[in-house]
């Protein structure tokens, strides 16, 4: 099955996806998406690491590219958390350019497809944002669009899609077992 | 009327196409005759809307407008009076309107007359 979980900051998105991921079989895989860059992105990775000990998973490192993922291809069950640092990474690469978000989201679409070719079960973490008026630079309005547009495009092809209000999974599509 | 509101990008204009209206009748203007509005927050960015404009409003069969009220209270003083505007307004049309969707990732969610769509 392909899964879609979304929500605000905080919402308990990660938490959530991880126990339907647990739910979905015993072999697991985690794309982590996050640079680990600063101290304040470390303690959030180790964070989501003890977050996610019990559940076994096998991390595979994925900041720019889901394709360490997709070349892994041990089957089983995949979580990739989130859409948001996907997106970031993809935008605004090191050396401080610019990418082009059409073919980014094209890039990052079928990069989804191929995973989930390659596994099972597909738990993908994204989030809710362009809730907040307008934005004044082009960066930031870019980020907020292609977070929205890549998790239409995933939540068209998801058998099921949740919004995380106050760590409560609501369907938006599909029913919750 | 049917009020669709959601996110930025979040698939607004993709569903009312769905619902059988082309480009061509979508429009960005009061009183300019066309069946759908767009953006009604880019709107009540430019102006307060009187009586004449709220009942163009009421009669259009779609009038699509951006969720803006979710975010920090904007520092500036007409932002913040506009992201009220955009507010009340959406709640009065919601009020009157015989159907509102609200899109989440492109997936419709009934508010409220399901029956109609």
């Amino acid at each position: 099955m392909r899964a879609l979980v979304v929500g605000g900051a905080a919402s308990g998105k990660s938490a959530w996806a991880e126990r339907l991921a647990c739910s979905l079989g015993p072999k697991r895989s985690y794309a982590a998406t996050m640079r680990n860059v600063g101290s304040e992105a470390q303690e959030r990775i180790e964070r989501h690491q003890r977050q996610r000990a019990e559940g076994n998973f096998r991390t595979i490192e994925c900041p720019h590219s889901l394709a360490p993922a997709i070349n892994a291809a041990p089957g089983g069950v995949i979580l990739v958390d989130d859409l948001g640092n996907l997106v970031a990474n993809g935008l605004f690469p090191e050396d401080g350019s610019m990418a082009d978000p059409g073919e980014l989201l094209a890039r990052l679409v079928d990069e989804f497809e191929q995973l989930s070719a390659s596994y099972e079960h597909v738990v993908v973490v994204g989030n809710l944002v362009g809730c907040e008026g307008r934005w004044r630079q082009t960066g930031t309005d870019s980020w907020v669009r292609l977070v929205g547009s890549l998790c239409s495009e995933l939540a068209a092809r998801s058998d099921l899609v949740v919004e995380l209000v106050a760590g409560i999974a609501c369907p938006v599509k599909g029913t919750l077992i | 009327m049917i009020l669709v509101v959601g996110a930025l990008a979040s698939g607004k204009r993709t569903f009312v196409r769905s619902l059988g209206y082309t480009d061509e009748q979508m429009g960005y203007a009061l009183f300019d005759g066309r069946p759908v509005l767009c953006d009604l927050d880019e709107l009540l960015h430019k102006e307060e809307l009187d009586a004449q404009a709220l009942d163009d409003l009421r009669s259009r069969s779609v009038v699509i407008c951006n969720e803006v009220g979710m975010g920090v209270v904007p520092i500036d003083k007409f932002e913040r009076t506009w992201r009220e505007r955009v507010g009340h307004t959406c709640s009065q049309l919601a009020a009157d309107a015989d159907c509102v969707v609200r899109l989440v990732c492109g997936i419709p969610v009934m508010l409220k007359g399901e029956e109609l769509v």
